[in-house]
């Protein structure tokens, strides 16, 4: 039988949404700090399509290096709906917008999660 | 690596502390609003201004917000004619403070609808918990 990877993709993708949204809640507890510019992570695809070394720790010194492969762009100009006076990037409506969509994509990733579990549940109870 | 989630929350709450230490500033302002000086000629309360600042919680691996430091707003105060006031000077003027009440009220519901966003945030997170926990009751 062929492994399911099903759902080591499934957290994959559910790792990478609570991912994003803790940087969207980083710019909108930012959203009115000076200068301060909106950030969000690279799309899930492009996260998949490259495969990663990593780097070990070794010592203490080292600094810590984030495991999951995930790194968060800054956004510039034309992606966000506005920069106010103060250099500020971060639109609240936005911002909203962006959570919501990673809500849906979250509780998505959930559902496929447990329906994939009952599936897998149901075959072994039938097998005994 | 923390979790995302459990720093989503954290990055939230140093939002709400931000946005309700600016709320207190506000209401300092308006309550303050027509405190004059203690003595005659003597300069009155001084509006109080709020500066932001991002700061990288290395454990965290995110941005939180703290208040960088109060400030005090160097506009001019507003001079008022009132011989009577115990404040006013011996020509009979007045200073008032430098606090437009109008400013002051746009202030405040931006810092409103800024914490209602920082909460929506953790309220989010948390459902989101919830759910991955929930995988486990249904089987």
């Amino acid at each position: 039988m062929q492994p399911i990877f099903l759902l080591d993709l499934v957290s994959r993708h559910a790792n990478w949404a609570s991912f994003r949204q803790a940087t969207i809640t980083g710019n909108i507890a930012n959203a009115n700090t000076p200068g301060y510019k909106a950030k969000d992570v690279e799309p899930f695809t492009s996260v998949l399509d490259k495969t990663h070394l990593e780097m070990a720790k070794t010592a203490d010194s080292h600094l810590d290096i984030r495991s999951n492969g995930v790194r968060d762009s800054r956004l510039n100009g034309d992606e966000t709906w506005g920069v106010t006076y103060s250099g500020n990037s971060v639109t609240l409506d936005q911002e909203m917008l962006k959570a919501g969509e990673v809500n849906r994509v979250y509780t998505l990733d959930m559902n496929i999660m447990r329906s994939f579990h009952r599936l897998m549940m149901t075959g072994l109870r039938t097998q005994g | 690596m923390i979790d995302p989630l459990k720093s989503a929350s954290a990055i939230a709450s140093s939002g709400l502390e931000a946005q309700s230490m600016r709320m207190r500033i506000v209401a300092e302002n308006i309550a303050n609003a027509r405190s004059v000086g203690p003595s005659a000629g003597a300069d009155p309360y001084t509006r109080k201004t709020i500066y932001f600042s991002q700061v990288m919680d290395r454990t965290l691996g995110s941005n939180l917000v703290k208040v960088k430091n109060t400030g005090l707003d160097n506009a001019a105060f507003q001079i008022e004619h009132d011989p009577g006031n115990p404040a006013a000077d011996a020509s009979g003027n007045v200073k008032m403070p430098n606090v437009n009440v109008a400013v002051e009220m746009a202030d405040m519901r931006e810092a409103g609808r800024s914490y209602s966003a920082n909460l929506q945030m953790i309220k989010q997170a948390r459902s989101m918990v919830a759910m991955t926990i929930d995988l486990l009751r249904s089987s």
